[in-house]
């Protein structure tokens, strides 16, 4: 970030080479589109080399600030469309517990693979319930009460969901 | 139960921006001066980064990256087009530190000149302000907290909101271990917008970073920060005002 910071482009296009895939994949998945994905992604990009300076190491990683950007620009593009997106249909890709490959054993994993399959697999051990509500939060940008709304439940049931979902989420990632 | 825990409780749903914005504002609140809640915070943040990597992976189309490198060679740098961190009269002074004592007479000919071009640019300002002449800028006036009551400040946004310029008057000058830090404020989540300090007369302009066009921004927030800036608020408010 800090080669970034000093205008060194190539430095912008090794970030891109790293984070282009998440970034885009994220972008995708909240407005269905390829074309809006597309633009999403290049302008998460655009903007982290105007403000790579603004970047705080302190405040979580680059792939938490990158996505963090990503996904509030996807939602605004979605709220923007003003459309009512379908909120079926909307959740991670999950793996079992059981197929997360050994630290110790055969499989080659590498560091960013391993995360991402320990994340889907602490997503798949969630109650339905509770994901559900969690997609809706984190894909579409709804409030408590929005979802309430969307799903036809109590605004106390979701808030419990939200909470439960986010404090066992923590508990099994840092365990990881 | 803890005084901490109706704000502990609302952390997860506050990472995900799921609270109606007056519950966002009380956590935001408290999270300024609450050490262990802004821990807690963090880690949550860690948590919904984490989510991002579990989404089904698709491959960008090749042809993406070329766009966005061939966009970078079309836009300034941003290392020319930002400011230094350091205050105005302190690069002046840097400037002229090495050409003195001949450029002595001169150099205070020019900040006497620099001074009362910049009250006519504030008094300029402040008028356009009155009589709403700039409908492509947007001016916000901040007003002094009971920390710095006589404190009053302006920040003027271009009409796209993608840059912003914050000034300030009669703030207290800070210790040299603290500098003022400005906050923008949205759905009650503070990201910084830079740090600077004040002139012995208590003036001060910083160029604002932020993130996010700065209209996306619902109001600005002014705290005393140990020099360099903090990640979130944690000394006492002077200025503040909405958009």
């Amino acid at each position: 970030m800090a080669l970034i910071a000093h205008a060194q482009a190539d430095a912008l296009g090794a970030l891109y080479d790293r984070y282009g895939r998440l970034v885009f994949s994220l972008a995708l998945q909240i407005v269905g589109d390829h074309a809006a994905a597309e633009e999403i992604t290049q302008d998460v990009f655009l903007r982290v080399w105007e403000k790579a300076r603004t970047y705080r190491s302190e405040q979580g990683s680059v792939s938490t600030w990158l996505t963090s950007i990503a996904r509030h620009r996807a939602i605004d593009v979605l709220r923007r469309q003003r459309s009512r997106p379908e909120h079926q249909g909307i959740d991670w890709a999950l793996v079992s517990p059981e197929a997360l490959p050994s630290i110790n054993g055969p499989e080659v994993a590498t560091e960013a693979t391993l995360r991402r399959q320990q994340v889907q697999a602490a997503l798949a051990q969630l109650p339905e319930e509770q994901r559900q509500v969690l997609a809706l939060a984190y894909f579409r940008g709804y409030t408590h009460r929005q979802i309430a709304e969307a799903l036809d439940q109590p605004l106390g049931t979701v808030k419990t969901r939200i909470r439960l979902a986010m404090q066992k989420l923590r508990q099994m990632l840092q365990e990881e | 139960m803890s005084k901490h825990t109706p704000f502990l409780e609302r952390l997860p749903a506050y990472v995900l921006g799921c609270l109606e914005e007056d519950e966002a504002q009380e956590v935001s609140d408290h999270l300024a001066v609450c050490p262990a809640c802004r821990a807690e915070w963090l880690a949550y943040q860690a948590v919904v980064g984490d989510l991002a990597l579990a989404v089904p992976q698709t491959e960008p189309p090749a042809a993406l990256k070329g766009r966005l490198m061939a966009h970078l060679s079309a836009r300034p740098s941003p290392t020319t087009a930002a400011t230094p961190s350091l205050p105005w009269w302190e690069r002046l002074r840097r400037l002229l530190q090495g050409a003195a004592p001949l450029w002595a007479p001169v150099s205070l000919l020019l900040i006497v000149s620099l001074a009362l071009l910049n009250l006519l640019l504030w008094q300029r300002l402040s008028r356009l302000e009155r009589m709403a002449l700039a409908p492509e800028m947007r001016i916000v006036a901040l007003v002094g907290t009971e920390a710095a009551p006589e404190a009053h400040g302006i920040v003027v946004i271009t009409g796209d909101g993608e840059y912003g310029s914050l000034i300030v008057e009669k703030l207290p000058p800070l210790s040299p271990e603290k500098q003022y830090q400005l906050w923008l404020i949205r759905d009650g989540q503070r990201t910084s917008g830079g740090v600077f300090s004040v002139t012995p007369e208590g003036y001060g302009v910083l160029e604002i970073s932020s993130p996010r066009p700065l209209l996306e921004y619902s109001a600005f927030g002014i705290t005393i920060e140990p020099a360099g800036g903090s990640p979130g608020p944690t000394g006492a408010k002077v200025l503040g005002g909405s958009l």
